[in-house]
């Protein structure tokens, strides 16, 4: 499997999980590598990609980090948008 | 100057002979918008007793999951200049030392992008910087990391680790803390910037018991220096104590833990195999006493502050380890702790509530360390009974007991 695919499949948990649940990075690992087959560190690399560029970013909140899809006024205030 | 805001209860923390955060505030505020705004809003939750901060959500650098705490005010309308007040933590160095030059270099980046507050330091250990707007984040850590500076951790991560000065400069010192903690900074960058854990992991490294980073309170990995040797006595120092003053009866053999040393007003002796290594004759009897023979560090796990269930001390898990660089075994000890805690534990679960919900035997097995008397944690405790299915087989069977 693509790379970029990997990271739609990422993408679309991460979206549909908005709202619900504060996903960690080693929910979407497991998840996709459920739903893929793929190795864990194959999921994991195509995760950090998108963080790395602000597809996804971590955020903070008593103590936990989760992974979530920035807002556009947060990419525009990174100037990513 | 006069500044913008009165703070008559902010005021009241001035008097006195000690130092003062509010006098050290006023003077940033004096050219500090943030600073100013910074106390204003701190004087309004001291007469509201409300606090009027918001805290975390996305606010970092990017590929970073660390090193910036989100911080909000919830009257950005009144106190404008503080409507984003964000932390930065910045990895400080091994044993806290600095030049002039670097404190300096610090200090000016942060004059123009932040509000000047400084935390020397955190719990943690890093190096605090209270009060930035978001779109200073960016530039701001550009300027540090081209200096060689990084940000440290925050969130589910590894924390920031962080020791005693070590060898640098303290005899007690029975491995290179400096050197282990730099090395384990050096292995874990991912883990320390990128938050997949749990819930938060501190390592801290002591040289000895006396534990000046108090790691057996505050971190979930100690790493606190021992040694396998006798005490070495010099009998003619004991005397010259004894001489000037000290009462050994009370200080020195009234306050061993395991009632290891005796007096009889002319010689001190310690009953070495009963001796745990706590520090406290040496520390008191620092002419007289010294430890000997093999040096290494004792592995204590657990402690943390009350958030899920109450506080806790570290306990010891390995008794001896030898700290050695390149650090292999350490190292390898720490991944398997750290892998059996991150598969098992729920959301903001810290290791030491896991192994007190899990118990020490799953722990045990999975860290490949054997049952030990010296991780007894307390009497009636953790007595390694460690049966298995197959026993209660052979039980019923009547085959082996």
């Amino acid at each position: 499997m693509e790379e970029e695919e990997i990271k739609e499949k990422i993408f679309a948990y991460s979206t549909q999980m908005k709202g619900k649940k504060k996903l960690k990075e080693k929910d979407i690992i497991k998840k996709i590598a459920a739903d893929t087959g793929l190795e864990k560190d194959v999921v994991k690399k195509a995760l950090r990609a998108m963080i790395n560029v602000g597809k996804l970013m971590y955020s903070y909140g008593g103590g936990a980090s989760s992974v979530e899809i920035p807002s556009d006024e947060y990419l525009k205030e990174k100037g990513m948008l | 100057m006069s500044l913008k805001h009165k703070t008559p209860m902010l005021d009241e923390l001035e008097k006195g002979p000690w130092p003062s955060f509010v006098t050290e505030m006023k003077k940033a505020a004096k050219k500090s918008p943030m600073a100013e705004d910074g106390l204003g809003q701190l004087e309004k939750s001291y007469q509201t007793k409300l606090g009027y901060w918001k805290h975390g959500g996305i606010v970092g650098v990017l590929g970073y999951g660390g090193g910036v705490i989100g911080r909000y005010s919830d009257l950005p309308e009144e106190f404008p200049e503080v409507a984003h007040f964000h932390t930065i933590r910045i990895n400080q160095p091994s044993g806290w030392y600095y030049t002039t030059k670097a404190l300096r270099e610090i200090c000016e980046i942060w004059d123009r992008y932040g509000s000047g507050l400084t935390n020397m330091h955190g719990s943690t250990g890093d190096l605090v910087l209270l009060g930035t707007n978001t779109e200073s984040l960016e530039p701001l850590f550009a300027e540090y990391s081209s200096r060689g500076w990084d940000l440290g951790g925050s969130g589910s991560c590894l924390r920031t680790p962080s020791c005693c000065l070590g060898q640098s400069r303290c005899e007690w010192a029975n491995y290179d803390t400096m050197d282990v903690i730099y090395n384990l900074t050096q292995e874990y960058q991912d883990e320390l910037h990128r938050p997949a854990f749990a819930y938060k992991f501190k390592i801290k490294a002591a040289g000895c018991a006396c534990d000046c980073v108090a790691s057996i309170a505050r971190s979930d990995c100690a790493i606190i220096g021992t040694w396998k040797g006798d005490i070495l006595i010099d009998q003619a120092e004991v005397k010259k104590y004894a001489d000037g003053g000290m009462n050994i009866q009370d200080e020195i053999v009234g306050m061993c833990p395991t009632e290891c040393v005796s007096y009889d007003g002319k010689e001190l002796k310690i009953n070495n195999p009963q001796c745990n290594r706590c520090m406290h004759c040496i520390a008191k009897m620092t002419r007289a006493l010294r430890p000997s023979g093999e040096r290494g560090a004792t592995i204590c796990i657990g402690s943390k502050a009350p958030i899920v269930v109450g506080s806790l001390l570290s306990w010891v898990v390995v008794p001896f380890i030898k700290v050695e660089a390149p650090y292999t075994e350490l190292k390898e000890l720490i991944a398997r702790i750290i892998e059996w805690w991150d598969d098992n534990a729920k959301p903001r679960e810290r290791i030491g509530e896991l192994i007190e919900v899990k118990g020490m035997r799953p722990f045990l097995e999975a860290i490949g360390v054997p049952p030990q008397p010296q991780q007894v944690k307390e009497p009636r405790k953790d007595p390694f009974i460690f049966f298995k299915d197959e026993d209660f087989e052979k039980i019923y069977t009547k085959d082996k007991y």
